[in-house]
């Protein structure tokens, strides 16, 4: 090896004495189309090793030979190349590369460029994320990238965050993104861990905030996910937080106060009509004499001390439940950069009041990313974010004590008795009790870094060896009061302690070289071990003298503890190889093997290729001289992917410990299967990029098609076989690999320079997605597996709405109707009618997942106003309201009824969907599609309106830049959905039973006023 | 350039170095199936489970009992809570998705299946034989247990002398730990289900000791006997049952009705509880019999005054003014149950009594006590005035109801004695519960019960 390098040192050096004789000094001036200068740029002498930088005042020197060619390069900026002539200066003006092709877009353990890029690769910059007030992170993403769905569960502040990129690749395996940041694929230590939480599930990427995040790259294909093996399946989604950029320190002040409320609030009965209905109810279901009495009693009873006949109280319950969020965001950040340092120092603050009573959070980050450069061949580089992030929370949907359950509440009952504590005397438990007198803390500390080296062993090759480590730590502190809802034993204290610790090791060589001109050979090879435990301790204690002393010790009795360690590893190896041929013909091949400790131990390695291809046809001679054809590429990609998020031991026969009167015993946990292993995805990606007159039309076309075999299936077993109960819905399952399943679906994309003045710009982008699936094979000789409302049936979507379906109302009687949908001997179904649901057959009734999905984006910039809103729209997907069976059903119970219910059936003839209101007559209460409403919508997703003020102005003040603007998000919604928000789910639901809203809250809509400010 | 040396190195270090010994990774927080049932220890913790399990708020942990009560009550009882599957219990219009119906299912054969581990693997324990009796006992008693409870709410009704070839629950009498078997089974016969339940009641008597702390003794396994020979109306048989209870178990009538409820331990009236503490088990009568105070929802289940006026003496029986106000809803509610971790008791000796009494006074015999003195002692224990005779087939259904009201009793005295809820009859298809959806989506040789669909 020395050797060798002391030949190449000296045939340098030869090169070097040669040139010498006729070598002269350029210099120039680089400025960017408006004549600005512009630093950094880099300059090269073609074919050589020669290259300097812009300074910061655009200028630069350099030594060439007359005849040389010097390439001026700058990310976004066409590159341009000049040769050295007799002149001794050489200005330089560049130009915007409009057409964007030759962003960077990052990779797994690289980066390439958009125009060579094989794959498909959404892209967000830190312009298409920031400003959105919202403390999580995805939120950012709606709406902006093809094939990428993302929903906030509900509208709680730290609310779990659904991202389905071109949909699920399974049923009962996680659906969820890989994370990676900087390099460090995330775990979500939290996940469904039922130790600790309230039983919904929170955003695993809280702790970040958008200020540190430069770029977002989604890798959506298998060529582009294939070096992420078994954990790439489900797409990945890679952050990239700043660094510094060349030029003097540049300091920029964000700042923002931000003002929110429910997008919508449903309708309730107010008391008089909930007087007048529930009178009905009772005389048509118990008669008029009791009837009358036994409502009479009851909204007796709800009024307490107030007459209810003269509507003395007539309380919205929903005035309780919302509150004016607030919303204030803070950051700071410093960053710059010489030949050898870069960097970035960051720090922000949000907090956030959410729009549901007692919902809080607070979130302080830090970060610190610098790279120097110790020679020309050795580089070490840290990234270090740290945050802490704390939050109040309230419980998930399925508990008395969410504020959301109060819409059940009759309007006839007080919330608050006149001394200002809540009334006992309410139909069910008064939240308010546990707004008064419990509360639930949770606070996260995430440390994440990373400390990288690069070695240039020859020019064209380089080792990295990159060692991150993230620490999540979470603690819980919930104190439930004497006087807490429910509350009995004088009091009750839980804290928990969640520590996770995730460290990577990975080494990687790449070797890039440009041969003879036109080949260009870039490949990475290298090994990775991913360790993650986690370790969770909870102590409950009861028996307080008083609620002055709300921690654990303060209780008399310890009656429940929990000390759980779990751990995983994974170990891989991945290599990738990428050829170009003339910048024209694009090769790309990776593979990865991984071996994981959650497969069962007769399966624990596989192997994942990928291989794609690329043609950019403008390049071609026939198409280089197009005057409207500037871009044309093909390319087409297939690889094999895994899911491997199935748990951490969900291959192992368990026994647990249980425990009775004090005694230890043991009790059958987990059904084993020691040949479980990951799921395996084949995509098949066929794409078309192209820019119209000269890159002012851009867009992408792409087809896919996506094959999942041996699908993580939690395959229900007949409950009376004894096996345990396990998982969502109440089924006792078993974890095996068996089924398949298809998606497929295009994706659209579309920019367009509309008009591009020196004053005014106006440009769209419009993103469209279609995405369907079909399962083409399950256990059991293709049974359908059927989990509380949802089905899974060959031919049809995952996990289908499988439900009675409602009738409508009899004309004659009011009585409910369902359809029978019993097979007649011809096959076809039978469509007459019964009232007795369980006579009535379920079928296949909508979809919990979109067909069609997309987002408009349309940005104006006119003097110092810039101007930009998106739209967002989703069409093809139901939602079931898990509570209508006590919500909206014609006065069956005494929950407050939506209004639509004054519809009910009264008297012969009425036509309605609404039965005869019948007290405890369960007439329409079975569930059915009385219950599921199509969640089409398109909603004004985000606006933003900003003035910049003169640069001269600002210029004297000592500033570059002052902005102030105004954004909103979820202004405006248009649908026809009849319940909370089309975007809003119930928060308890495991990935079984997607789809179903249940007192679920609406997302915020949030007015925000803004300030930057760089010097 | 040291530096970058030593990078290089450990960088190529790793290529060469094989992680994959860091796979091997063994849950510290579970068992593995293979060690767990391997010895003594491990089988004896197994059959703690069975109690766990069984004590579980899906069956006896107060799920069973009220669906009982609210299946068979007509005005005696309201239902006013939020939950629908007890709800549909107390309309009489179960829907065959009803979720409680479903867990009390799935908990009896979690149950049965973990009794079968215990009993397939008795031969493990060694210590000593009386050990491995005890053990194997108590197994089979709490089999016994679930699958009694199974066949009278699965299947319809026992009727004395009929051949009972209707169709009750599979009967699966081998553990299971492979669950990637066929696991497909059919219905056995309510007479089926019975002869197995009374089998192994039996060889429990035979094998258990006369006292066992808080676990179940042979006089559980009587008792249970004696409910199960009493179902069927073999009274003779379930007469000396009770008897045998009676006059050997040790238990006797706690001194006053109160000493019985809202207790922490078991008292001596109790046969047989599922053990609760602030820690383990759970009494889920109390969450939807109780006042917000004593750790209930308010009172989902309200007694009535039509309850009330079943007392002939309301004025001296302690039992007609066993209940309270509900100062935060003006409930009226049973003071039964107010302490949420009191034991749940299966069997107490007042049962037995009246099992005795009535078994008597149908077969016209005085074993133990006469029928008369024996339903006035009980009667009198509540400071109710005695009742001067004749006694009749009524009188006794009543005094059960007075005695036992909200324990579970309801509907199975309904069906045994024939009458009816209301205006259904006892043989009604809505008074039994339908076989679960998840059960019939799952194992294809099962049958639905009729006036469930299909």
């Amino acid at each position: 090896m020395r050797k060798k390098m002391n030949w190449l040192l000296l045939l340098c050096l030869v090169g070097l004495t040669w040139t010498q004789a006729q070598e002269k000094t350029i210099t120039g001036a680089i400025t960017d189309q408006n004549a600005v200068p512009l630093p950094g740029v880099n300059i090269l002498v073609k074919e050589s090793t020669r290259g300097t930088q812009s300074d910061f005042d655009g200028n630069y020197t350099i030594n060439a030979n007359q005849g040389d060619i010097l390439v001026f390069s700058y990310l976004g900026q066409r590159t341009v190349e000049r040769t050295v002539t007799e002149a001794n200066i050489i200005n330089v003006q560049m130009e915007e590369d409009a057409s964007q092709l030759e962003e960077v877009v990052v990779v797994g353990y690289g980066t390439t460029s958009k125009r060579t890029l094989t794959g498909n690769v959404a892209k967000l910059t830190s312009s298409d994320i920031a400003e959105v007030p919202n403390p999580n992170l995805q939120n950012s993403l709606v709406a902006k990238a093809a094939g990428v769905q993302v929903t906030q569960t509900n509208g709680k502040v730290e609310g779990g965050i659904n991202i389905r990129v071109r949909g699920a690749a399974s049923v009962s395996g996680g659906t969820q993104p890989l994370y990676v940041l900087d390099g460090i694929p995330l775990v979500d230590p939290v996940g469904n861990n039922v130790d600790v939480g309230n039983g919904a599930a929170t955003n695993p990427l809280l702790t970040l905030t958008t200020n540190e995040i430069e770029s977002i790259d989604i890798l959506k294909d298998a060529s582009s996910a294939a070096i992420y093996g078994a954990r790439g399946a489900n797409g990945v989604v890679v952050i990239t937080t700043k660094r510094g950029k060349q030029g003097k320190a540049k300091f920029s002040f964000n700042m923002a106060q931000g003002f929110s409320q429910p997008t919508n609030r449903r309708e309730w009965l107010n008391a008089e009509e909930y007087v007048e209905l529930f009178t009905e109810a009772a005389i048509n279901g118990l008669g008029e004499v009791d009837g009358r009495a036994e409502a009479e009693s009851t909204f007796d009873f709800l009024a307490g001390d107030t007459d209810w006949r003269t509507g003395e109280v007539d309380t919205d319950w929903q005035d309780f439940v919302f509150q004016d969020g607030f919303q204030t965001d803070v950051d700071f950040s410093v960053s710059g950069a010489d030949e050898k340092t870069s960097y970035f120092f960051s720090g922000a603050y949000n907090n956030t009041t959410g729009i549901i009573r007692s919902n809080e959070l607070e979130r302080a980050n830090a970060r610190t990313n610098i790279t120097h450069q110790f020679s020309n061949k050795f580089k070490i580089g840290i990234n270090l974010g740290f945050s802490r992030t704390e939050i109040d929370r309230i419980a998930n949907d399925n508990q008395f004590a969410t504020p959301l359950q109060a819409i059940a509440q009759s309007p006839l009952s007080p919330a608050l008795l006149p001394d200002g504590t809540p009334n006992p005397s309410t139909l069910y438990g008064n939240f308010l009790f546990d707004d008064q007198n419990a509360n639930f803390k949770t606070i996260i500390r995430r440390i994440t870094g990373k400390v990288s080296g690069e070695y240039k062993l020859t020019p064209s090759l380089k080792v990295n060896s990159d060692f991150a480590y993230d620490l999540y730590d979470q603690t819980e502190d919930n104190y439930r009061g004497q006087n807490a809802l429910f509350q009995s034993t004088n009091g009750q204290a839980f804290a928990s302690d969640l520590g996770s610790e995730s460290l990577v090791y990975s080494n990687y060589l790449t070797f890039d070289k440009l041969f003879g001109e036109k080949h260009n050979l870039n490949i990475v090879a290298g090994s990775e071990l991913t360790k993650n435990s986690r370790r969770i301790t909870t102590v409950t204690s009861q028996q307080f003298p008083g609620d002055d002393l709300p921690t654990v010790s303060g209780g008399a009795e310890v009656t429940a503890g929990t000390g759980v360690q779990i751990k995983n590893a994974f170990f891989s190896y991945f290599a990738r190889a990428t050829y170009s041929f003339d910048n024209k013909y694009l090769f790309n091949a990776s593979v990865r093997r991984d071996g994981s400790s959650r497969f069962g131990e007769n399966v624990r390695f596989g192997v994942f290729p990928a291989f794609s291809a690329g043609w950019i046809l403008s390049e071609e001679n026939f198409l280089q001289d197009s005057k409207t054809l500037s871009f044309l590429k093909l390319r087409a990609s297939w690889g094999e992917l895994g899911n491997a998020e199935i748990g951490d031991f969900a291959s192992r026969f368990l026994f647990t410990a249980v425990s009775y009167n004090q005694r230890p015993g043991l009790a059958p946990f987990q059904p084993g299967n020691p040949d479980l292993t990951w799921e395996t995805t084949r995509q098949t990606d066929l794409g078309l990029e192209f820019g119209f007159f000269d890159g002012k039309i851009t867009g992408e076309f792409d087809y896919y098609v996506k094959d999942t075999e041996d699908l993580l299936f939690q395959v229900p077993l007949a409950l009376s076989s004894g096996a345990p109960f396990l998982g969502a819905a109440g089924n006792a399952i078993v974890n095996r690999n068996i089924g398949t399943l298809r998606g497929s679906g295009i994706e659209i994309v579309l920019n367009t320079q509309n008009i591009a003045t020196e004053k005014f710009t106006w440009s769209t982008s419009l993103n469209i997605s279609q995405n369907d699936n079909e399962l083409k094979s399950l256990p059991n000789g293709n049974a359908d597996i059927v989990s509380g409302q949802n089905i899974n049936r060959v031919g049809e979507s995952v996990a289908s709405f499988f439900l009675r379906e409602y009738a409508g109302v009899d004309p004659d009687n009011g009585d409910a109707l369902y359809y029978l949908n019993t097979q007649n001997s011809d096959g076809t179904l039978n469509r007459n009618t019964t009232t007795d649901p369980n006579e009535a057959q379920r079928v296949i009734a909508g979809n919990p997942f979109p067909q069609w999905y997309g987002g408009l984006t349309n940005t104006i910039l006119f003097n110092n106003i810039d101007f930009s809103f998106t739209l967002q729209g989703e069409w093809g997907a139901s939602i079931f309201n898990n509570g209508g069976r006590f919500q909206s059903v014609n006065g069956d119970f005494y929950d407050n009824q939506s209004r639509d219910q004054l519809n009910r059936w009264q008297q012969p003839g009425d036509i309605t969907d609404v039965p005869q209101a019948r007290l405890f007559g369960s007439n329409g209460s079975a569930q059915s599609t009385r219950f599921l409403a199509d969640s089409d919508f398109i909603r004004l997703r985000n606006l933003t309106l900003g003035y910049s003020i003169p640069n001269e102005a600002v210029e004297k003040m000592g500033f570059s830049k002052l902005r102030v603007y105004f954004t909103g998000i979820n202004l405006l919604t248009f649908t026809d959905y009849p319940f909370e928000d089309p975007e809003s789910r119930s928060d308890v639901n495991g990935t079984n039973n997607p789809g179903q809203t249940f007192y679920s809250a609406p997302p915020a809509k949030t007015f925000t006023i803004g300030i930057n400010v760089n010097f | 350039m040291k530096t970058h040396k030593i990078v290089f190195l450990l960088a190529l270090s790793f290529f060469l170095f094989s992680c994959e010994n860091e796979l091997e990774i063994n849950p510290t927080d579970n068992l593995p199936g293979e060690l767990a049932i391997t010895s003594e220890t491990n089988v004896a913790a197994i059959l703690i489970g069975v109690y766990d399990e069984a004590g579980q708020i899906a069956s006896y942990g107060g799920r069973l009992q009220m669906l009982s009560d609210l299946l068979g009550t007509d005005t005696e009882v309201n239902w006013t809570g939020t939950f629908v599957q007890p709800r549909e219990a107390f309309t009489k219009s179960f829907l065959i998705d009803n979720t409680w119906v479903r867990d009390v299912w799935g908990n009896a054969f979690e149950t049965i299946n973990q009794a079968n581990l215990v009993i397939d693997n008795i031969d493990i324990v060694t210590s000593s034989a009386e050990e491995k009796a005890r053990i194997e006992g108590e197994a089979k008693f709490l089999r016994a247990l679930a699958y009694f409870d199974l066949v009278r709410n699965f299947g319809a009704p026992y009727i004395a002398g009929g051949s009972n070839s209707q169709l009750a629950v599979p009967l699966r009498l081998n553990g299971l730990v492979d669950f990637s078997v066929n696991l497909d089974a059919a219905r056995d016969t309510v007479e089926e289900v019975y002869t197995q339940v009374i089998s192994d009641a039996q060889e429990a008597y035979a094998l258990l000791p006369e006292s066992n702390s808080f676990f179940a003794d042979r006089y559980a396994a009587q008792a249970l006997l004696a409910r199960v020979y009493f179902q069927q109306e073999n009274y003779a048989a379930a007469r000396d049952a009770a008897n045998d209870v009676l006059l050997n178990s040790g238990h006797s009538l706690a001194p006053t009705f109160d000493d019985v409820f809202n207790k922490e331990g078991d008292g001596p009236e109790d046969i047989f509880s599922f053990q609760v503490t602030s820690q383990t088990g759970a009494n889920n009568l109390v969450n939807h019999y109780a006042s917000e105070a004593d750790g209930g929802r308010g009172g989902d289940i309200v007694i009535n005054d039509d309850y009330l006026a079943l007392f002939d003496d309301p004025e001296n029986d302690e039992r007609a003014s066993y209940v309270y106000t509900n100062p935060a809803n003006e409930k009226q509610l049973t003071n039964k149950y107010r302490q949420q971790f009191a034991n749940i008791f299966v069997f107490r000796i007042a049962e037995m009594h009246l099992i005795r009494l009535e078994s008597n006074f149908r077969e016209g015999t005085s074993v133990g006590l006469d029928p008369l003195t024996e339903i006035n002692a009980l009667r009198s224990r509540s400071g109710a005035s005695a009742l001067a005779g004749p006694l009749t087939n009524d009188l006794i259904f009543n005094e059960r109801q007075l005695e036992l009201g909200f324990e579970g009793f309801l509907i199975h005295d309904i069906k045994r004695t024939q009458r009816s809820v209301g205006t259904i009859p006892f043989d009604a298809d809505v008074l039994v519960y339908p076989i679960p959806q998840t059960e019939m989506d799952t194992n294809p040789l099962m049958v639905q019960n009729p006036g469930y669909g299909e």
